[in-house]
């Protein structure tokens, strides 16, 4: 088995015929509470399994960040995942979704502070303890902040991956996102993030709306995000780059020049 | 198909009927993001010390994206509802924490058939869900073993062993 | 058979049991063989194209009929923003006719620009005889079985029926003389039921297409209204071959507002929670393209049929 490489693609449902027919793809991410605990993954999976793709599954829902432990259900499911589509490695977020009995439904920041570090560090032990293959973690892109930070963003990621031995997964356009929506400099952040320890790199579009930066997974990859990629790609080459893309789809040329601009930002053979 | 929960995007199949409503020691960070999370999807008061404005953003950006979640399950009570989807579903859900996409759907559209302004394609759709499940706006919906008829707004289906069919449209 | 040969006296029709057996048997098994080899060598369509060169129209129309294939062509024209609906519901062209468009498509734009309703569209002339050009392509490619040929099948079983009848008069005169006939009624019942299913089954499809449509089916799962496809990504030909293969759900799935104010057939609309199937239970307009007066359903009113309390 094989750890990501190249430019691949968020595998989803609805555009599985698309991914299908990308003769040089080598690597698809797979939202890990899609697919059931039992088995079996989607048809369309296993295909490109048998194609020698990797699969990585993608969890959203684990909530290393909460303060309460990470259920062990969750992890287990994130566990059997990997099992069933012979992934190198699984992902998730330094957020949390869920809090006092409710879903957020989406990855909300952490307070930047030495006590969240601590529990993201101990969720993530919990984690790697059921996990049969190492986790890679992805800072999100947050549109607030918490009024209580210590460190800013570079110390606090180095400081839960110096305490974890888990992987990197940068994202570039969350990079990019609170970059925009924070007024600080993305170029800064690369400098200072242990790039040698990414496992690969998510690029996402987004949108200008009401004075912030969305990253909405459901517009187009902006040129700065590919920027960002290209400058991330100078200091040090991520192994693989996934593009993620939830929803209005646009026509199949479309995506495919999305996954051409991303190869050429980053120097990667073209999928398509 | 299983019988339940009739919800695909979360096979570990949480969502408590009831949210159970925990208390942590208050300024812990647990009752910090219980607070937090309450502020932004059950109208709960913004917790001190945020900053307003990116709050009230990650707050509309959360209902949006709750808003194509339901369009997911609602295709057609989304599309009936066009173009005051997702306003209507916004304003509907600004205070209601998410019970998953289906039920979110479901709720509303009973909500607006109470009121008489379910539009025809989602009153068709809504029959046909409460012909093929049983939903009793707490649990998740269960699909139905017998025979049974669906009706909103003038939408009749039946089902009958696991068919639906749509006997008279909402018009 | 020991107790057959012991009844060498008073054989009915003169002929010993155990000889008629054997003949009857033989000739049947004669007649069963040819029956089965021309039925195989009619259905097989030896000269079929294979599953890849096949158009989702021609598709449409092999599972599905006449009514698919307009509504593939409907879902085509559709995603590609020249087909459009008036209040009526009447189809309207809203642009120039797309490259690349079949027969189907020009006359479906053409009786949409002529303000047909949906439902009014198989019954134009325009469209009447594309569905005929394209009927007849797919019965020269081996696809579909032709009328003539199902006929001929037909009277292909009409032999089995007389073997059928002649083993009954053996069995009924048989009995009148007392004599066993077991083995008969048991050969006899086998071949009733043999003629009865090739009888009935006389399939519109040749083999060859049910395989292309396996094929194909399964190439394109992708596009199964279950897996809630992103129609804009795999284009007009992907949305045009969706609704071929899993029918107008899909088109109800790609713009279901369009599909409610043209008043788009509901075959099997599966939304999650699920399946519908049936027909909206409306009424089509019964005058001619382009009348205002009769339309009926129009806007929100009641208007035609389906309307009650």
């Amino acid at each position: 088995m094989t750890g990501p490489h190249g430019v691949g693609i968020g595998w989803r449902p609805e555009i599985a015929g698309f991914v299908a027919e990308l003769p040089g793809l080598r690597f698809v991410e797979v939202i890990a509470e899609s697919v059931p605990a039992a088995g079996p993954p989607p048809d369309a999976l296993v295909e490109l399994r048998q194609r020698g793709v990797t699969v990585v599954p993608h969890g959203v829902r684990l909530s290393l960040g909460g303060a309460e432990p990470v259920e062990p259900a969750r992890v287990a499911h994130l566990a059997a995942v990997a099992e069933l589509v012979a992934a190198p490695l699984v992902s998730e977020h330094i957020a949390f979704v869920r809090a006092g009995g409710l879903e957020a439904g989406h990855l909300l920041p952490l307070p930047r502070t030495r006590e969240a570090v601590d529990v993201v560090c101990a969720n993530v032990a919990r984690a790697q303890a059921d996990l049969p293959v190492p986790i890679a973690l992805e800072p999100i892109a947050a549109l607030f902040d918490w009024p209580d930070d210590e460190l800013d963003e570079a110390a606090f990621l180095s400081e839960i991956l110096a305490r974890t031995d888990a992987l990197l997964l940068l994202d570039i356009a969350n990079v990019h996102a609170n970059a925009v929506n924070r007024g600080t400099d993305p170029l800064a952040l690369l400098d200072r993030l242990p790039l040698e320890r990414v496992a690969y790199v998510h690029v996402a579009g987004g949108a200008e709306q009401g004075g912030f930066y969305h990253d909405t997974h459901t517009d187009p990859v902006p040129a700065p995000v590919l920027d960002l990629l290209t400058e991330l790609c100078e200091r040090h080459r991520p192994p693989a780059v996934l593009l993620e893309r939830d929803g209005r789809y646009p026509p199949a040329p479309d995506l495919r020049a999305e996954l051409d601009a991303v190869a050429a930002a980053t120097g990667f053979p073209l999928v398509t | 198909m299983s019988a339940s929960p009739a919800d695909g995007t979360d096979p570990t199949g949480d969502r408590p009927a009831t949210p159970d409503i925990h208390r942590p020691p208050s300024g812990s960070l647990a009752a910090r993001q219980a607070e937090l999370v309450a502020a932004l999807v059950a109208g709960g008061p913004p917790p001190p010390g945020f900053a307003p404005a990116p709050l009230a953003a990650a707050r509309a950006a959360l209902l949006r994206k709750r808003a194509g979640e339901v369009a997911r399950h609602w295709p057609l009570l989304a599309a009936g509802l066009a173009p005051h989807w997702p306003a209507t579903f916004i304003e509907w859900a600004a205070d209601r924490p998410s019970v998953g996409g289906l039920r979110d759907g479901w709720d509303l559209a009973r909500a607006l058939h109470a009121r008489h302004a379910l539009p025809a394609l989602g009153a068709e759709e809504l029959a046909v869900r409460e012909a093929a499940y049983r939903y009793d706006g707490d649990a998740a919906p269960r699909r139905r073993r017998r025979p049974a008829v669906g009706r909103a707004g003038g939408a009749v289906a039946v089902q009958l062993a696991g068919r639906v069919r749509l006997l008279r449209t909402a018009r | 058979m020991i107790e057959l040969a012991a009844d060498f006296d008073f054989d009915t029709w003169g002929v010993p049991s155990r000889t008629f057996l054997i003949i009857y048997l033989v000739a049947t098994v004669v007649v069963v063989v040819g029956v089965l080899i021309f039925r195989r060598r009619t259905l097989t369509g030896r000269s079929a194209p294979p599953a890849d060169q096949l158009g989702p129209q021609q598709v449409a129309y092999l599972t599905g009929g006449e009514d698919r294939a307009v509504w593939s062509s409907v879902s085509s024209l559709r995603s590609q923003g020249v087909l459009g609906v008036g209040p009526g519901g009447e189809l309207t062209a809203d642009g120039p006719l797309p490259t690349g468009a079949t027969p189907l498509d020009q006359a479906v734009h053409y009786a949409a620009s002529q303000r047909c309703s949906a439902r009014q569209l198989r019954r134009t002339e325009w469209v009447t005889r594309a569905l005929d050009q394209l009927r007849d392509g797919l019965s020269r490619h081996d696809l579909l079985v032709t009328p003539e040929r199902r006929a001929a099948l037909r009277l292909g079983t009409l032999l089995l029926a007389v073997m059928v009848a002649l083993g009954v008069a053996r069995i009924v005169a048989g009995i009148a003389n007392d004599r066993p006939v077991w083995y008969l009624v048991f050969i006899v019942g086998a071949l009733a039921v043999l003629t009865m299913v090739l009888f009935v089954r006389v399939p519109r499809r040749t083999r060859a297409a049910d395989a292309a449509l396996l094929n194909l089916r399964h190439r394109n799962r992708h596009l199964a209204p279950g897996s809630n496809p992103a129609y804009a990504v795999y284009g007009a030909a992907g949305t045009a071959m969706a609704v071929a293969l899993y029918g107008t759900a899909s088109l109800w799935a790609l713009d279901p507002a369009f599909a409610q104010q043209a008043d788009i057939q509901r075959e099997t609309v599966t939304g999650g929670a699920g399946t519908v199937t049936g027909d909206g239970g409306t009424t089509a307009g019964a005058g001619g393209c382009g009348s205002s007066g009769g339309d009926s359903g129009g806007g929100g009113g009641c208007g035609g049929g389906g309307c009650g309390g």
